[in-house]
């Protein structure tokens, strides 16, 4: 138990040692400026396939359940407002930091504890590469970049599932759909939706990066890291969301 | 191709007899019972924030004491199952996939078969078993926990009525969504196990520790893409009439 707990004090504090390191290579150069869009041509082309997938159904499900829902009370025209709310400020940047965390950080933390494994991070100090400036920045700040953009791409899908579940399929009124459907959004629930991408995609880059230099032992160690990385994005994007719809809701914004 | 050639082969091996006992044992335990601090955690706050944002989405046209009947739907029906299904692809799903890998990158699985034994009896068909007959279990713990929180949300937080809550509750939700739910969850419990045991077991010897992340980054996202994709189609058939 002792030494249990002695072990998580010591991964925190070693957690934020690395979080001041990577700070300090945020705002110090040098930058590998093509490093970092070569890796975010790797995120966008790996991410673009799973997160859109994931998604779309996700619309078409609030739909397929939505209409017979409010077709108790006879309000159909009402769920292309629920459609929007939940697709905009919920289920678009959820889903696909979700799936971001998945599908990027998995790999990312695979590649930097394969790089740990092989001796290669190593390597890279030896000659006097920063190993957190060269190899966990450059993913860090693709997470960052690359997840608000995907979750713009996964609104639009989501919608248009969500419309193609809802007209033609369920029967609901075209016009009326289309009339209520930014009813409830604002620009507000915009920028909230983007913002909580940057938040995950940042959790996802320094995650994904902290696990993968700590990798210790073969490719056991290798899967573990994936594994956790993508556990602990997962948690921790929930708990946070929660508490930031909370907020919102105080804020009665 | 490659995959419909491996489904045939683990779907041989897993109703070719009972599994052996003993990893069936050990793998149920582990899927079930270590998935539940990650899944109880997880649905409680998911739990709530359906609540909270279901709550914030209505207030906006005066139909909050329609909580109920969200939570009920959205969550029982839709959320816990897929949310446990892409919980346990992560965990478990990863777990599998990185421990086959290794066997396979360390020619444990070719040494078995020199000894004539079948990889996918000893190593496959308990794994696929175990996964499928825990995951309904865990989508019904999570179905408990998950509308508990939502609840505990919507009377604490909110101020909804708690009777009004469950009472849309039991109005909206009957048995045979439970057992919809529960349904969905051996259908999702069997995928997340093959396409991870699948991944796991193509990891190639030359391809090293790469070839162990490779296989558990696939595993994650295969399992979670599919899940997510074979529930709409499942709430299609299930519920549009």
């Amino acid at each position: 138990m002792l030494s249990r707990s002695v072990r998580w004090f010591e991964a925190c504090a070693a957690f934020v040692e690395f979080l001041c390191v990577v700070l300090r290579c945020l705002v110090t150069g040098p930058r590998y400026l093509r490093e970092t869009l070569r890796v975010m041509d790797l995120l966008v082309r790996r991410c673009l396939i799973p997160v859109g997938l994931a998604v779309a159904p996700v619309g078409a499900v609030i739909s397929l359940q939505g209409a017979g829902l409010f077709r108790m009370f006879g309000a159909e025209s009402l769920l292309s407002s629920l459609l929007a709310t939940a697709i905009f400020r919920e289920y678009s940047p959820a889903l696909a930091s979700v799936m971001v965390a998945a599908q990027a950080g998995s790999s990312i933390a695979a590649r930097i504890g394969t790089m740990k494994v092989r001796g290669q991070i190593d390597a890279l100090a030896v000659m006097s590469v920063d190993p957190v400036r060269y190899v966990v920045v450059p993913g860090l700040i693709a997470c960052v970049i690359v997840t608000p953009l995907l979750s713009v791409l996964t609104t639009l899908l989501g919608l248009v599932s969500g419309w193609f579940f809802a007209v033609p399929v369920m029967g609901v009124d075209h016009g009326s759909f289309l009339a209520n459907l930014y009813a409830q959004v604002s620009l507000v629930d915009l920028w909230v939706g983007l913002g909580k991408c940057m938040a995950f995609g940042t959790a996802v880059g320094l995650i994904a990066g902290f696990l993968g230099l700590r990798t210790t032992g073969g490719a056991t160690g290798v899967g573990k890291a994936a594994n956790d990385t993508v556990t602990m994005t997962i948690v921790l994007i929930l708990v946070a969301d929660y508490f930031v719809s909370m907020l919102l809701l105080s804020l009665g914004v | 191709m490659e995959f419909l050639h491996f489904v045939r082969r683990a779907f041989v091996a897993q109703f070719s007899g009972p599994p052996p006992r003993d990893e069936f044992v050990r793998h149920a335990l582990d899927a079930g019972v270590g998935s539940l601090p990650l899944l109880t955690l997880l649905t409680i706050f998911a739990g709530m924030n359906l609540s909270v944002q279901a709550y914030g989405t209505f207030v906006r046209f005066g139909g909050q004491d329609l909580l109920g009947l969200f939570c009920g739907v959205g969550g029982i029906r839709e959320l816990y199952p897929v949310m446990a299904a892409v919980i346990c692809g992560a965990r478990i799903g990863a777990t599998l996939a990185a421990s086959l890998a290794n066997m396979q990158i360390s020619e444990q699985v070719e040494a078995l078969e020199v000894m004539a034994v079948d990889p996918m009896r000893l190593l496959v068909a308990p794994r696929l078993w175990a996964v499928t007959l825990m995951l309904p279990l865990l989508c019904g713990y999570a179905d408990v926990v998950g509308l508990a929180a939502s609840y505990y949300a919507a009377t604490e937080q909110m101020g909804v009525n708690g009777g009004t809550f469950m009472e849309q509750v039991r109005d909206i939700v009957h048995l045979s969504d439970l057992a919809a739910g529960v349904f969905k969850g051996v259908v999702f419990g069997w995928l997340v196990a093959i396409v991870s045991c699948y991944h796991g077991y193509r990891a190639l010897k030359r391809d090293g520790a790469e070839g162990v992340g490779v296989a558990t980054n696939r595993a994650i996202v295969h399992s979670a893409v599919l899940c997510i994709v074979l529930n709409m189609f499942l709430s299609a058939l299930l519920y549009v009439r």
